[in-house]
């Protein structure tokens, strides 16, 4: 459910799908059921020949072009389609070659050059060159339209160029950490060079689509499927499916149940299965379920009110929780032990720093004198002190004399923002403080407009955290209020700021890792985004179709949404995937001769009171 | 000589014999409606179960962070019914969660009604112009359906009660509006109509003293039924997460363990109890309905 942006990194909060049209989903859940289970018939019938892996999504596909598209599925899509400089490495996530085989830094760490690989053509026959990666780059740096999705990645290039055709030489105007995590999707320049309007065009017109990677998209109906075919030349070696399918259902029950029946192959939920049906799915003989740690935190993001980089401010959050001690306080009368152990059902680690425990590298937990450890009695004194005290009908009161409300943005959409609310609506009722809870499809209007005072809040992290990272930065508020900016939820402090600077100008990894601690733990110390929770990945997929298939780390990972083509790419088909297949014909078949004898039921029924009422009328 | 004096003496006096005697002959026709006995039945236990319930489960039950069970344990001694996602023992949820299903039905009934009754006696009685244009807007809104728009009204207002009641009530009034407009036309063509004209009966008189008691047992029979359509929209409403989510209802607990996925995990106890309550009530409210209706219209009571 994650909507994914620049770097491939999640923002489950503004910019988040609405699907706003799930409840007519949910409400034609068993129409969806009848056409869903005629749907395949035809499918399955080829797949005696062919090997066929699908996938259930609920996420729409906001955009097909690379240079447009944020939401997680389209980017795991143009993983699959274009390959990147860079990829990393299944097992720990370490950066390897992708289209460039290597690359290095000058002296003055501001020239970086790349040597592209000679073996790699586009689907079209076309050869890669370095022409493509420096026309896609420059594209990105002179049209505004281009730069939608991974602009912040060029802002700071001075000059790319392609001296030869396997040579890429990019100029900095300062030191950046991040050049071998460049995650853009290289488009070929034949193919792209006409195109007019980069910010309208959809890349959705002409199939097959043009592509490096290790699949080509062939084919492609909104909300319906997208559709995929090995490239069968590809530098890394050919997928072994013959085709991979993403298939919708914007139910999550209903993707299950065609995971039952051998319709999809695999089922990721969205953003995972939920504890019931994982332990349900447990029971099945011919269905695996993987948990790996997740690449998202999730947490309560407080409102420090809203403002532009012009210095004007706007929004309406509570005064109260510009207070540090307000924002400590109800953090500390969280349980997120229980949040774990009740709402995630186990299917979660408790949340410590800002990045996830499964990037080892940038991992930070509070030291003990500074941990805001579970203490509702502290958190009452501490509320105390900052001058909110409690009134004769143990509400505590606000310096405007009125007792304190919070609202609380959730995502209609995510049961567990809704669960954890319910909690929190009794944890803080505890305190003496009214909670509001403000569910809705799209919460993106208030999230900007800085109209909530809290909000459920959650980000996936990429194995290079410099994207979450800077949207805490004040350089990532929106210009004016009328403005988007890059900004999560408008957080500016001096401090975060230099240490961020520092780090992005950091080449030596060790170092680098130490300034990303430093900056998590300020952020900790503001109080403005407090983890609760790493939420697993709980995804399953079917034994009898899928035989293996590489999860990212290798050793307990993800396989929906991994930094890579690796799922996919190596999935290995199984040689028994066919009996599922005519079950499901004969379930068809069967559903089509019960609806055949219904209808010629109902013809003999009226038929006969035709025939009585006309002996009656004589 | 004794009525006698009742008549010139107390004119109210005999009002009130006249109408114990109407309920009396109501009481003992609706009595002859099996199938709404037997609705009624069920009515007044629901009613117990859902004034009672502070009482016998209390608002305790509702608590997330005082959950007595593990999440979705199976039906037990302990818990009848079992438990919800959060640990909840779901019988004193369903207990909990008929007061606002029937509070929410009630009340959305009651508005689609009032809203539906004035605008079909001011229709019939108006006529002209006022009509014509009143009734092309009640065909609109008879029109739409009635999920769609109440799922639109739903989405752009705040999750609250409130705006569930409004939403149910504003989408469901034409039908009304249309019976009680046609029942109110038949009513004002009667004779004693034309006399109280002649006597200088005004538009408020004739509408409130000829008009509207006419039109009551209709809009009686029409409140009942439409109750039932109301508890079925709130629970739709709710499934499909429009609904306030930290209330307890019928519909919110179906769209609780849909989001759960106790669909596909085959935990019926968390769907199959608040889903035969609604089904329950709902059917109630329509035996109900349905014999009032045949009691009240004579001709329903003769084609009987």
């Amino acid at each position: 459910m994650s909507t994914h942006n620049e770097h491939g990194s999640g923002r489950r909060s503004p910019g988040r799908s609405p699907r706003t049209y799930r409840f007519l989903a949910a409400a034609l859940t068993l129409s969806a059921a009848v056409a869903t289970s005629l749907a395949p018939a035809p499918q399955q019938a080829v797949a005696k020949d062919k090997t066929v892996l699908t996938v259930a999504v609920a996420q729409s596909v906001d955009s097909l072009s690379p240079f447009l598209a944020s939401r997680l599925v389209s980017t795991s899509i143009h993983r699959l389609t274009y390959e990147y400089l860079t990829n990393y490495d299944p097992k720990d996530a370490h950066v390897i070659p992708g289209l460039a085989t290597k690359w290095e830094s000058s002296p003055d760490k501001l020239t970086w050059t790349y040597t592209i690989r000679s073996n790699s053509k586009w689907s079209d026959g076309k050869q890669v060159t370095a022409e493509d990666a420096a026309w896609t780059f420059n594209k990105m740096m002179s049209d505004e339209g281009a730069a939608t999705a991974n602009g912040s990645f060029v802002t700071n290039f001075e000059k790319v160029t392609a001296p030869s055709a396997t040579k890429l030489v990019i100029e900095l105007k300062k030191p950046q950490a991040t050049m071998t995590a460049l995650d853009v999707p290289i488009v070929p320049k034949h193919v792209w060079e006409s195109v007019k309007d980069f910010s309208k065009f959809n890349n959705d017109k002409s199939f097959p689509i043009v592509g490096d990677g290790p699949f080509v998209l062939t084919d492609y109906k909104p909300d319906s499927y997208v559709r995929l075919k090995p490239n069968k030349s590809f530098w890394r070696g050919a997928p072994k499916f013959d085709e991979l399918v993403f298939r919708y259902y914007k139910d999550q029950d209903a993707a299950v149940a065609a995971l039952r029946k051998g319709e999809v192959s695999f089922v990721a939920g969205s953003p995972s299965l939920t504890p019931a049906q994982a332990a349900s799915l447990k029971g099945d003989k011919n269905i695996h379920v993987n948990e790996g740690p997740g690449r998202r935190f999730y947490a309560i993001a407080t409102n420090p009110g809203a403002q532009a980089k012009d210095g004007s401010k706007f929004g309406d959050g509570d005064p109260s929780l510009l207070d540090e001690r307000v924002r400590h306080a109800l953090f500390m009368a969280v349980d997120r032990k229980a949040v774990i152990d009740k709402v995630f059902q186990g299917h979660a680690v408790e949340g410590k720093g800002y990045i996830p425990p499964r990037f080892s590298t940038y991992f930070w937990q509070p030291t003990a004198g500074q941990e805001l450890a579970y203490d509702p009695a502290a958190a009452g004194r501490l509320l105390d002190q900052a001058g909110y005290k409690k009134n004769a009908d143990g509400k505590r009161v606000g310096k405007n004399g009125k007792p304190l409300n919070y609202r609380v943005l959730c995502h209609a959409t995510d049961p567990n923002d809704k669960a954890v609310g319910k909690y929190l609506q009794e944890w803080w009722g505890k305190l003496g403080i009214g909670v509001t809870l403000n569910c809705l499809d799209n919460v993106t209007d208030p999230w900007l407009a800085g109209t909530y005072d809290l909000a459920f809040d959650g980000w996936s992290v990429n194995p290079d955290p410099d994207f979450v990272l800077s949207i805490h930065t004040c350089g990532a508020l929106p210009a004016t209020p009328k403005d988007t900016g890059a900004t999560d939820n408008f957080i500016c402090d001096k401090e975060y700021d230099d240490l961020y600077a520092r780090q992005l100008a950091e080449y030596d990894p060790a170092k680098r890792a130490d300034l990303v601690k430093q900056l998590e733990s300020r952020l900790y110390d503001l109080g403005y985004m407090n983890v609760m929770a790493y939420p697993n990945a709980v995804e399953a997929y079917r034994t009898d179709q899928i035989k293996s298939i590489t999860t990212m780390p290798s050793a307990a990972g993800n396989i929906y949404g991994q930094d890579g083509y690796w799922s996919w790419w190596s999935a290995v088909p199984a040689n028994s995937g066919d009996s599922s297949g005519e079950s499901t014909s004969t379930g068809v078949i069967i559903g089509i001769v019960a609806g055949v004898v219904v209808l010629v039921g109902l013809a003999v029924v009226f038929a006969m009171r035709r025939r009585v009422t006309a002996e009656d009328r004589e | 000589m004794t009525a006698e004096t009742a008549t010139t003496a107390a004119p109210r006096a005999l009002a009130r014999q006249r109408r114990r005697a109407a309920t009396a002959r109501f009481w003992r026709e609706y009595r002859t409606h099996r199938a709404g006995l037997f609705g009624l039945a069920a009515l007044v236990l629901f009613a117990l179960v859902a004034l009672t319930a502070p009482l016998t489960v209390g608002s305790d039950v509702q608590s997330v962070t005082d959950a007595p069970g593990k999440p979705l344990e199976s039906p037990s001694l302990h818990f009848p019914l079992g438990t919800d996602q959060f640990g909840r023992n779901l019988l004193g949820l369903v207990v909990w969660g008929s007061r606002v299903s029937l509070l929410v039905g009630l009340l959305a009934a009651v508005l689609s009604v009032a809203i539906g009754a004035l605008i079909g006696v001011t229709a019939g009685h108006f006529r002209g112009w006022y009509a014509t244009v009143i009734m092309r807007i009640t065909d609109w809104f008879l029109v739409m359906p009635t999920l769609v728009l109440a799922i639109a009204l739903a989405t752009v207002m705040s999750r609250s009660l409130g705006t569930i009641i409004l939403a149910i009530g504003v989408t469901t009034w034409p039908t009304t509006a249309r019976l009680v407009r046609a029942q109110t036309l038949a009513v004002e063509s009667r004779p004693y109509i034309e006399r109280a004209k002649a006597l200088g009966g005004g538009h408020w008189h004739i509408m409130s003293r000829h008009v509207v008691p006419n039109v009551m047992p209709l809009v009686l029979a029409q409140t009942t039924l439409i109750i039932s359509t109301a508890i079925l929209a709130e629970a739709t409403l709710a499934f499909l997460g429009l609904g306030d989510p930290t209330i307890v209802s019928w519909g919110g607990l179906l769209q609780d363990a849909r989001e759960a996925g106790a669909v596909s995990s085959g935990d019926w106890w968390y769907l199959v109890p608040p889903g035969i309550a609604i089904a329950i009530v709902a059917l109630a409210f329509t035996l109900c309905g349905r014999a009032v209706e045949s009691v009240l219209n004579p001709r329903l009571g003769v084609s009987r």
